[in-house]
């Protein structure tokens, strides 16, 4: 009987085995086309909760009726790696939607995109300054319809009654200075001067984008400054300590809209959500925006940010349609579409910015008209081929010295270290 | 399939008329391909899920492979980056500790718990799913949770250590050396109902006989515990330590959503380490070997357990 079982076992294995091989090339059967009319199949993540989408798709299938857009709907916590899984399982959705430029480097370097240099040259390419944050190696394998980067939110209502003026051209020092000024409350009323999310970015990210650095070499003395005054701001009260933030998940929407903070830098995507609840009556919060504060004072603004853009799958089977989609997404047609629901838009010019400023409850003061308009956009993290695993690194020593654990010193040095022996040197 | 057949009638004994030989041997053949059907749809989920990524994780391990392009072969290059590799060394230790913590405590506190439990008392079925409970609830909400609880600053734990007079209550997740206990007593916490009920179904099998018999003989509650009682869950005992030591070693869930490994490194598992470096990083290959390593240990660590038991039963 044993030698049976495992006789039956063998077979099964065999069969499986076959199984598992006719499962990967069926899901190339269907191509889509059916009748002069094409389907193309784009990844999306929380279709429904994310507009931009559809209005995209919608002003697309309008321009071009023979084409039809299917959303490969996949949940925005797991995208990444559901999509990681998918092209390496030989998937043909057509476009890939690009999440941030950490995953774009991976895409790149795993040659899973067909050039778009055609679509990028066909571009003007000084009214998108996000597009050349998709070339790798001299190719375009991406190109951006939505370019988000840092402004200053604030609390019009707190300043007033602080007689505090508006934020404008702040340096980090006056930030903190101010956001001392607008700290009160204890217990459940605390309202705090400013919140700094949680995020590496928060402090790393200013501080390489207004230096201009670089992660790709390991050295990171230029993030003592802003580190040393996050870590003031948190010691006297100022702004939320790391930990609770952490461990409660704090949301900084919720901060902002419930007014327990009076500043919080932050990317523009939170504009949307803004518009949204206001107009839904969930929150009465008068607020404006303002650049950036700057490590000097001056008139040039510099933020970082980052664009979320289309790629086009290896694997496709229509790539002269996704080409003309990821034309229109970057163009001027798909910044209007996006910039009609309060995003904003890779492609930049004064009639989309008055559309932008013509939404309902948009702010209309010449600040904030001013931080809609940056000088200069860097990205919000590291790039490149490397970008996941010096992310990494650079996440867990910024917890560690967030929390206390290790010293700014001590905390960038093994930053150095670990990015050199675990990144670099592999 | 027909080497079998033949086999089997080879190791058939030779008497019998060759009609009834024929017969018998249809019969036989019905009822293997009736075992086969009824292993088959179990069989071909557990080949296709476990088995085969098994193997190929086994062969991966052995080579470079970044999930999109051909793998290239890496001879034992994944197994002499491990032994540099801090990150490994982090997460082994943790792995280790979570273990040692995770292991004895959940042990001793349901067995505890179902010594407790095991009477016959108005309302004791309340008591039993109210501890059963965790074990069925949402881990996410249970880290979630949790984590609210262990709040450095406006948690209700530390306030209440305040109230009892500690001036300095531990940090819990956001200190690098209080976040592995705050994930094991989590853990704890959320594990004990299931080995409970494992240890009070052995407790219910062991017959009221012995225990009368050893109170004749005068023993008192304790000696009966130690003579009778333990003695007598020892398969259930046994049964629960290879659970949880397989369960232990494998953590991954809790940890990912409580602490993502943080601070820093300092709740960096295994599992979490080869999720990071395959799924996240794309070193497939690497991450291979990592799990190829996690099997080792948690194979000879159930062989110790499998061995001990034995030498026990002779």
């Amino acid at each position: 009987m044993k030698r049976s079982l495992i006789a039956a076992g063998a077979v099964t294995a065999a069969l499986a085995l076959a199984l598992s091989g006719c499962a990967g090339t069926s899901s190339s059967a269907s191509d889509g086309s059916s009748g002069g009319k094409t389907t193309l199949r784009v990844s999306v993540w929380n279709y429904k909760q994310t507009p931009e989408f559809k209005a995209l798709f919608t002003a697309f299938e309008k321009a071009n009726p023979n084409i039809t857009i299917q959303p490969v709907d996949i949940l925005a916590a797991n995208y990444e790696d559901k999509v990681t899984t998918m092209l390496a399982g030989g998937d043909t959705t057509d476009i890939i939607t690009v999440k941030n430029l950490t995953d774009f480097g991976g895409y790149a370097q795993k040659k899973q995109f067909v050039s778009v240099n055609d679509v990028a040259k066909s571009l003007p390419d000084d009214k998108i300054p996000a597009l050349d944050d998709y070339k790798s190696d001299g190719t375009y394998y991406a190109v951006p319809y939505r370019q988000d980067f840092n402004v200053l939110f604030y609390n019009k209502t707190m300043f007033k009654d602080a007689g505090i003026a508006d934020p404008e051209n702040l340096t980090w020092d006056e930030f903190a200075a101010d956001a001392k000024k607008l700290t009160k409350g204890t217990g459940a009323d605390k309202v705090y001067g400013a919140y700094i999310h949680t995020w590496n970015s928060m402090v790393q990210g200013f501080a390489a984008a207004q230096q201009n650095k670089n992660y790709d070499k390991p050295s990171y003395s230029w993030m003592k400054d802003q580190y040393n005054l996050t870590l003031d701001l948190q010691k006297d009260g100022t702004i939320m300590n790391w930990a609770t933030a952490n461990s409660q998940q704090t949301s900084y929407q919720t901060m902002f809209e419930t007014q327990k903070a009076a500043m919080v830098p932050m990317g523009t995507w939170l504009i949307a959500p803004l518009l949204a609840d206001a107009k839904a009556g969930t929150t009465n919060v008068d607020w404006g925006i303002a650049p950036t504060p700057q490590i000097a004072s001056g008139d040039k603004v510099t933020t970082m940010g980052g664009p979320t853009g289309f790629g086009i799958n290896k694997n496709s089977k229509h790539v002269d349609a996704a080409k003309k989609f990821l034309k229109f997404a970057a163009g001027p047609d798909g910044a209007k579409a996006v910039a009609s629901i309060g995003i904003v838009p890779a492609y930049h010019s004064t009639a989309i910015t008055d559309e932008y400023f013509g939404l309902d409850g948009m702010p209309q003061d010449a600040l904030s008209k001013k931080a809609f308009n940056p000088d200069v956009i860097r990205p919000d993290g590291p790039t490149g081929p490397n970008a996941a695993a010096i992310g990494n690194v650079l996440n867990q020593e910024h917890q560690l010295i967030m929390t206390g654990s290790k010293s700014v010193d001590a905390g960038i040095s093994e930053m150095e270290s670990r990015v050199k022996s675990e990144v670099l040197n592999q | 399939m027909t080497t079998i057949t033949e086999r089997r009638d080879s190791a058939a004994p030779p008497s019998g008329a060759p009609a009834r030989r024929t017969a018998s041997r249809r019969m036989r053949r019905r009822s293997i391909l009736v075992g086969w059907s009824f292993i088959l749809p179990n069989f071909l989920g557990f080949a296709l899920f476990t088995l085969i990524p098994v193997i190929a994780a086994f062969v991966l391990a052995f080579m470079h492979w970044d999930a999109y392009n051909p793998p290239t072969w890496a001879g034992f290059s994944n197994f002499v980056r491990l032994f540099g590799d801090d990150n490994f060394h982090v997460a082994l230790s943790n792995t280790l500790l979570f273990a040692l913590g995770h292991v004895p405590l959940t042990l001793a506190i349901s067995l505890g718990l179902a010594l407790l439990l095991n009477q016959k008392l108005r309302g004791i079925a309340f008591f039993r799913v109210a501890i059963f409970f965790p074990y069925i609830t949402s881990l996410v909400a249970i880290a979630i949770v949790w984590n609210m609880l262990f709040d450095p600053t406006s948690g209700p734990i530390n306030q209440f250590l305040h109230l009892i007079g500690i001036a300095n209550p531990p940090g819990w997740t956001a200190s690098t050396a209080w976040s592995l206990p705050a994930v094991i007593i989590t853990a704890v916490w959320r594990d004990m109902g299931y080995y409970m009920v494992l240890f009070l179904a052995g407790l219910q099998a062991i017959p009221q006989e012995y225990y009368e018999a050893a109170s004749v003989d005068g023993a008192g509650r304790w000696r009966q515990f130690w003579n009778v009682t333990l003695p007598s869950l020892r398969p259930t005992t046994f049964l629960v330590l290879v659970l949880l030591s397989v369960s232990s070693f494998k953590v991954f869930d809790l940890i990912f959503v409580m602490t993502q490994g943080g601070p820093g490194r300092a709740t960096l598992v295994l599992s979490q380490l080869i999720y990071q470096d395959g799924i996240i990083n794309g070193q497939f290959g690497y991450s291979s070997a990592i799990s190829l390593v996690l099997f080792v240990i948690v194979l000879i660590v159930t062989v110790f357990q499998f061995r001990i038991q034995q030498r026990r039963e002779r």
